[in-house]
């Protein structure tokens, strides 16, 4: 999990989730105040700057995580550019045309999607995700989402490994030596899987209760020394960027 | 104040797939006692533990808080949890949060504790079962001992008098549960009554005051770790006795006494001591 590991060992670990998501949020602010593709590409590389210079966030690492989204991002503007016209006329009745005419608005999309995706990044990889469940909460979230959340998360971690392991255990016993074993693995492993959520959430329900729980999960939340001082630099440098972004053409 | 704190009265339980888990089962926990609950994979221990907790309402029979019987409502329940922590085998079953405080939080919240007393409490929890520094550590980094730690930190953070452990010592390795039952020691200079469900019998022989061995749901025997794990039926149903107290009696067969003052080793260091102390005055002059 890249976006774990960065989250936990950044710069900015300690850095209040306040000060961080209102500069992501800013950072979007600037994405869509931008008016040109140029402007959004510059938002975009401040952003990304600001995760690897300032948080230390390794070069590497944010491009690893961000080529998935970047790859739907390619898909989604090769989608816009080209446009499928079924006609009788055309050879196998399928013929491709290419928006040219549209290309200004579609590079002006892309590049505010791209920088849009950048200040979802900047939180991502700085904050952890209880951290950013603690903002939400204060942010008046209903709390039914937010339990939703904790224990998605928590059980991807716990599901990850019973994953790992009964791969590892079917693989010892050549369960993926050939493709007609790997399909009936595959399938053994999403029954089993099945059955350990049930009981997991059983296990879980149980330990809850053995905690006097009684409906919301209810956490302590971090305490961030100078908190003040982190958000009125995220304000100040959130704003800054929102204007710069309005006023270069 | 009763001696007594917990107890079970011809309490019988059945699941609802039909199997019976507890069947006229009786027996008293005293107060600050250490207690060991032995028993086959199957005989009813979880089960038994569940029902000390308010978790599990028995078919028959009653289950006792300071001799005053459990009528599970809502308020009863809650004070019992407060009173009565309970720590489950599988670490990851019942650790809910992805950060280490925010799970030891997870009960004194639920206790509707201010956050200045919750944040109190977890540090102290956290430093008693040597977690201190993992505070802000997630969850799913730490090695299964720790997750252990954690666990019974989420459970100390809500200051119960009576502590129930589930398998403590499945899956951790020998200088884990050396210092796992470091812990326990601490709790129960602390003056807290520990519960602990075992397969472990030397470490049931050398820790406990108490040892309950279950049988198919019902109570095989109750006493003196150092009378009851020496009983045949006990050792026939465990399928061993407890190593030290098996060399102990081959001794004193062979003529080497390593009682002292009726006292018998019951840890493989007291062991060792005795030997050297009957050799130190065998060679006296």
């Amino acid at each position: 999990m890249l976006t774990e590991l960065s989250a936990y060992t950044n710069r900015w670990r300690s850095v209040s989730p306040v000060a961080k998501g209102l500069f992501s949020l800013c950072g979007t602010g600037a994405a869509f105040t931008a008016s040109s593709p140029r402007t959004a590409l510059l938002v975009a590389f401040i952003l990304s700057a600001t995760a690897i210079v300032g948080a230390g966030v390794t070069p590497m690492r944010y491009l690893r995580v961000a080529i998935p989204a970047l790859f739907f991002l390619l898909v989604s503007a090769l989608s816009l550019l080209v446009s499928l016209e079924f006609s009788r006329n055309a050879t196998f009745g399928v013929s491709f045309h290419l928006a040219i005419t549209e290309l200004p608005r579609i590079a002006q999309l892309c590049c505010r999607s791209l920088a849009c995706l950048t200040a979802l990044l900047f939180l991502a990889l700085t904050t952890p995700l209880s951290d950013i469940i603690s903002l939400l909460r204060r942010c008046r979230l209903p709390d039914t989402l937010l339990d939703l959340m904790i224990l998605c998360y928590r059980t991807l971690f716990v599901l990850s490994e019973a994953v790992h392991e009964t791969i590892t255990a079917q693989s010892a016993r050549l369960g993926y030596a050939t493709t007609r074993l790997s399909i009936r693995s595959l399938g053994g492993l999403i029954a089993n899987l099945a059955i350990q959520v049930w009981q997991r959430s059983q296990a879980l329900h149980l330990a809850a209760l053995a905690r006097n729980n009684d409906g919301a999960l209810r956490f302590l939340e971090r305490e961030y020394p100078k908190s003040t001082s982190s958000i009125s630099c995220a304000a100040i440098a959130g704003v800054l960027l929102i204007v710069l972004a309005g006023a270069l053409p | 104040m009763t001696d007594t704190i917990l107890s079970l009265c011809d309490v019988s339980y059945r699941y609802p797939d039909g199997t019976s888990a507890l069947s006229n089962c009786s027996l008293t926990i005293r107060r600050g006692s250490r207690t060991a609950v032995l028993g086959a994979n199957g005989a009813g221990k979880t089960t038994m533990f569940l029902h000390l907790n308010g978790i599990l309402r028995p078919s028959a029979g009653q289950v006792c808080w300071e001799e005053t019987p459990l009528d599970y409502s809502r308020s009863q329940l809650r004070h019992l949890r407060s009173r009565i922590g309970l720590v489950f085998q599988n670490p990851d079953s019942q650790l809910f949060s992805a950060s280490v405080r925010e799970d030891v939080s997870f009960g004194p919240m639920n206790l509707g504790l201010t956050e200045k007393h919750v944040r109190e409490r977890v540090e102290e929890a956290l430093i008693t079962v040597g977690m201190g520094t993992f505070a802000d550590k997630p969850v799913h980094n730490l090695s299964y001992g720790q997750k252990k730690r954690v666990c019974i930190a989420g459970v100390l953070a809500m200051q119960p008098q009576v502590i129930v452990l589930d398998e403590p010592m499945a899956g951790l390795d020998a200088t884990m549960q050396e210092e796992f039952t470091a812990v326990l020691e601490r709790l129960h200079d602390s003056g807290m009554t520990i519960i602990v469900a075992t397969h472990d019998l030397d470490f049931a022989y050398g820790w406990a005051d108490e040892a309950i061995i279950l049988k198919s749901g019902q109570v095989l025997a109750h006493g003196i770790p150092t009378e009851t794990l020496q009983q045949r039926d006990v050792q026939q149903e465990l399928g061993a006795a407890p190593l030290v107290a098996e060399i102990t009696q081959r001794l004193s067969l062979i003529g080497i006494d390593l009682r002292d003052k009726d006292y018998l080793p019951r840890s493989k260091s007291e062991l060792l001591k005795a030997i050297s102390a009957h050799t130190r005055q065998e060679n006296k002059p």
